[in-house]
């Protein structure tokens, strides 16, 4: 078995994380721990984790200019989670520090794409270094999607299921995201949103931990309603129906004439019979999420743990008051 | 000698190979191990020797503070991976991390030394103290030396056992290493002289990493036997193995059995000291990788020569290439290649019959040979599929087989039936006992396998009494 690459990118969009329903500093305690847990499974195991900032997707670890002195060693922490901890608190403080207080860059929304992206490019040049690894990116998002973004988020799935790389996604609080489901599920990854947040490390170990293998033995929780709605190229609207040029396959909101993306005319005819099929009292707001077939989870046991799911975590939850886990060095 | 595992392809995840050190954990007494969890770096180690699904059930479990129904953690378990599943419990319930089968809950002391160990803080200490630097003007030593170290000791050792036996006078082992040798039965004293023994050949071709905790098993049996106390030795080698490579630490914090572990651990190669007095020590990394369960190995193939993964090259024709100047790997390659020229960096030779009847005989396995084979393979072999050529991997098989074309049972012949019809009346009731292992009809006998004979005696003895009376 080749070791596992983990790529973790973290939304810290400032807009959202201003009042959340978790502190910071608490996410950041139960990811450090979370970050050890996958390195504690197996010395080769790697890791890089990513922010996704207003405008810029820095990498936190490892670090880029990893000229910093070694943190002196500690008899009572393994140094590997040492040094990770103290990398990843260090950099984040950076960045966070170097925001402008600009108010329209603060309210930009954040590069989750461009943390994706990177992410990718990441994981292909450990490809191209010979050292194999099965590489695999979760992205904890707090933001709502976006929906210029759907196009780099379709071309970075594509590429995400060339390299055979596995997804996962998890909303840690804020709206459901279309985008990222789709994400995770045509990368054969995981989705969740959370709803007790208290419990974020449980829920992340039980569903984000184990490497794809581990995932044919015990079960990890998988959606059986995926939203499948695409963006239009025309208006970056979510669309319920679209219509797609029968050349590039480019999706419209609307019949267009003459596609936009690659030049193509309709006939005349076409348009008209488009626009005269089309439902004349088009909700504004769509309706929920459809269940799709292809959603639905294959094996009966599958489904099951997803109802028991709330069960474990709820009794984390309940309890949850002296299980918080404690990360040196994390001081916000 | 634990025996053989037969080398399974990287790829071949399926079934996981246990960890040889598991059983010897599992016949500890629970009060040994749950003083062992007391240590955070121990509850580190051990988990990374266990199997993937048995570690994700140890983190399924670890932040919950509630107990949870063996049922409720059954629905997570997909049909296919159920008997991963029950194996994984059973594993751990040996182990007493799961102590109690009926409530899934963790072992208090290792859920609270392992989560101290994922999160850090705590005054046990237990990842070593480090060296300050105040004490000792020299600098440390860099890690291309102590892999130089490392390296010497554990050839040293290898090549002694390799070269017992064959006239020549290679560098002795301390005496430490010599009586662990002879103690573990890889060795043997004949005539004043100590000679290789068949579980030896076999430990030869073993990956070094295998050899490496093989060794150290046995060293825990012989500390067990020396009344060491096996807490401190266990945490002792737990903790050398989270330690980093090129860091010098401190031996002040170390009991009084550690201290006396510097010297054994020494001779094997796994820790640096400058002076044997100094108070102060580095982990090798044959230390520091003892924990890591893939191969990326101190020992392999010689620092100094070829590509670190592999050397050998195997022909359809049974030549054999081996990109080497290793005085050890030329040895090992001896017990079953008839060797042919050698070069400043290559060695030829040939797999002839008469070279693997020479290993048989040693006792090395037809199977030792193919996975000694593809685990030092050429990078430029690994293309072929299959990797070593099937002609001669089968011929290997079949020398092996023709050793074992005699096979002997004991048991009882049984003749001198009075008529056709009493031999056929026997030989039909031991049919039926399925015990006959041959029969001939025109000479009226039969063998019988010894498991049979009191039954069939019986049933002799109650038909001639019942045809006299």
């Amino acid at each position: 078995m080749h070791p596992d690459h983990l790529a973790v990118v973290l939304d810290l969009s400032p807009a959202h994380w201003h009042r959340p329903p978790l502190p910071l500093d608490r996410f950041l305690a139960h990811i450090l721990v979370f970050l050890n847990a996958h390195i504690a499974a197996r010395p080769e195991n790697t890791l890089a984790v990513f922010a996704a900032l207003p405008g810029r997707a820095p990498l936190l670890y490892p670090d880029p200019d990893a000229a910093d002195q070694p943190p002196p060693a500690d008899p009572n922490v393994y140094p590997p989670f040492r040094r990770l901890d103290s990398i990843v608190t260090a950099r984040i403080a950076h960045e966070l520090d170097s925001l402008t207080p600009d108010e329209s860059l603060l309210t930009a929304p954040s590069a989750l794409v461009g943390a994706l992206t990177k992410a990718l490019c990441y994981i292909n040049r450990l490809n191209l270094a010979t050292s194999q690894v099965d590489p695999r990116i979760l992205v904890l998002s707090v933001s709502p999607d976006l929906s210029t973004a759907y196009i780099p988020i379709m071309n970075s799935i594509f590429s995400a299921q060339k390299l055979k790389v596995t997804i996962d996604a998890c909303q840690v609080f804020g709206p459901d995201t279309v985008f990222l489901q789709q994400a995770a599920h045509l990368t054969g990854g995981s989705y969740l949103h959370l709803t007790e947040t208290s419990a974020l490390l449980q829920y992340l170990i039980m569903s984000f931990l184990p490497p794809p293998a581990i995932r044919k033995v015990l079960a990890v929780p998988t959606q059986d309603r995926i939203d499948f709605r695409a963006a239009c190229f025309c208006h970056k609207n979510i669309v319920d129906i679209g219509f797609v040029c029968s050349v590039c396959l480019s999706i419209f909101c609307q019949p267009v004439p003459v596609c936009s993306t690659c030049r193509t005319k309709f006939p005349i005819k076409t348009l008209q019979r488009l626009n005269a099929s089309r439902p004349l009292a088009t909700p504004a707001t769509p309706s929920s999420a459809r269940p799709s077939p292809a959603a639905t989870p294959a094996q009966p046991s599958a489904e099951t743990p997803r109802h028991r799911a709330p069960l474990l975590t709820g009794e984390f939850a309940q309890n949850g008051a002296s299980s918080q886990p404690v990360t040196n060095g994390s001081k916000y | 000698m634990p025996s053989a595992h037969p080398y399974t392809s990287a790829e071949d995840a399926k079934i996981p190979q246990r960890h040889a050190f598991l059983p010897f954990l599992q016949s500890q007494s629970q009060n040994t191990l749950t003083r062992l969890y007391q240590r955070p770096s121990s509850c580190l180690s051990l988990f990374r020797l266990l199997a993937p699904v048995e570690r994700q059930i140890i983190m399924n479990l670890l932040w919950l503070e509630s107990v949870i129904s063996p049922a409720t953690m059954l629905t997570w378990v997909l049909r296919e991976g159920r008997k991963l599943y029950d194996d994984a419990l059973a594993t751990l319930g040996y182990l007493h991390i799961l102590p109690n089968n009926d409530k899934l809950a963790l072992n208090s002391t290792f859920k609270s030394s392992f989560r101290q160990a994922l999160t850090g803080g705590g005054t046990s200490g237990s990842f070593g103290t480090p060296a300050s630097d105040k004490e000792e003007k020299k600098q440390p030593i860099d890690i291309d030396s102590l892999d130089n170290f490392a390296l010497e000791r554990w050839e040293t050792i290898l090549h002694y056992m390799v070269s017992s036996g064959t006239g020549q006078q290679p560098t002795k082992p301390s005496q430490g290493v010599l009586f662990l040798l002879q103690r573990s039965g890889l060795m043997a004293s004949s005539h004043g002289l100590l000679q290789i023994t068949s579980a030896g050949f076999q430990f030869l071709l073993h990956p070094p990493h295998d050899q490496l905790w093989d060794l150290l098993l046995q060293y825990l049996h012989l500390a067990e036997e020396r009344q060491m106390d096996l807490v401190e030795v266990l945490g002792f080698i737990f903790m050398l193995s989270t330690m980093e490579l090129g860091r010098e630490y401190s031996t002040e914090n170390l009991r009084g059995t550690q201290k006396a572990m510097l010297e054994d651990l020494r001779d094997y190669g796994l820790i640096w000291q400058r002076r044997p007095s100094s108070r102060r020590f580095s982990p090798t990394r044959l230390a520091t990788t003892l924990s890591s369960s893939s191969p990326p190995l101190p020992t392999s193939t010689g620092a100094s020569s070829g590509p670190q993964e592999g050397f050998i090259i195997l022909e359809t024709n049974y030549r054999v290439y081996a990109y080497t100047d290793n005085p050890l790997q030329t040895a090992v390659l001896n017990l079953f290649v008839s060797l042919k020229y050698r070069f400043p960096n290559l060695v030829v030779g040939s797999i002839t019959r008469e070279s693997v009847k020479k290993a048989l005989t040693n006792g090395i396995s037809a199977d030792q040979i193919i996975s000694y084979l593809i685990t030092h393979a050429h990078p430029q072999m690994r293309k072929n599929n299959p990797l070593l050529p099937v002609t001669v991997q089968d011929q290997i098989r079949l020398w092996e087989l023709e050793r074992n074309r005699l096979k002997s049972r004991e048991g009882y012949l049984y003749t001198a039936f009075a008529s056709q019809a009493d031999y056929e009346f026997v030989l039909n009731y031991a049919k039926e006992l399925d015990v006959v292992l041959w029969e001939n009809a025109a000479k009226r006998c039969f063998f019988g396998s010894l498991e049979g004979h009191a039954n069939i005696r019986g049933f002799i003895e109650r038909r001639t009494m019942g045809a006299s009376s």
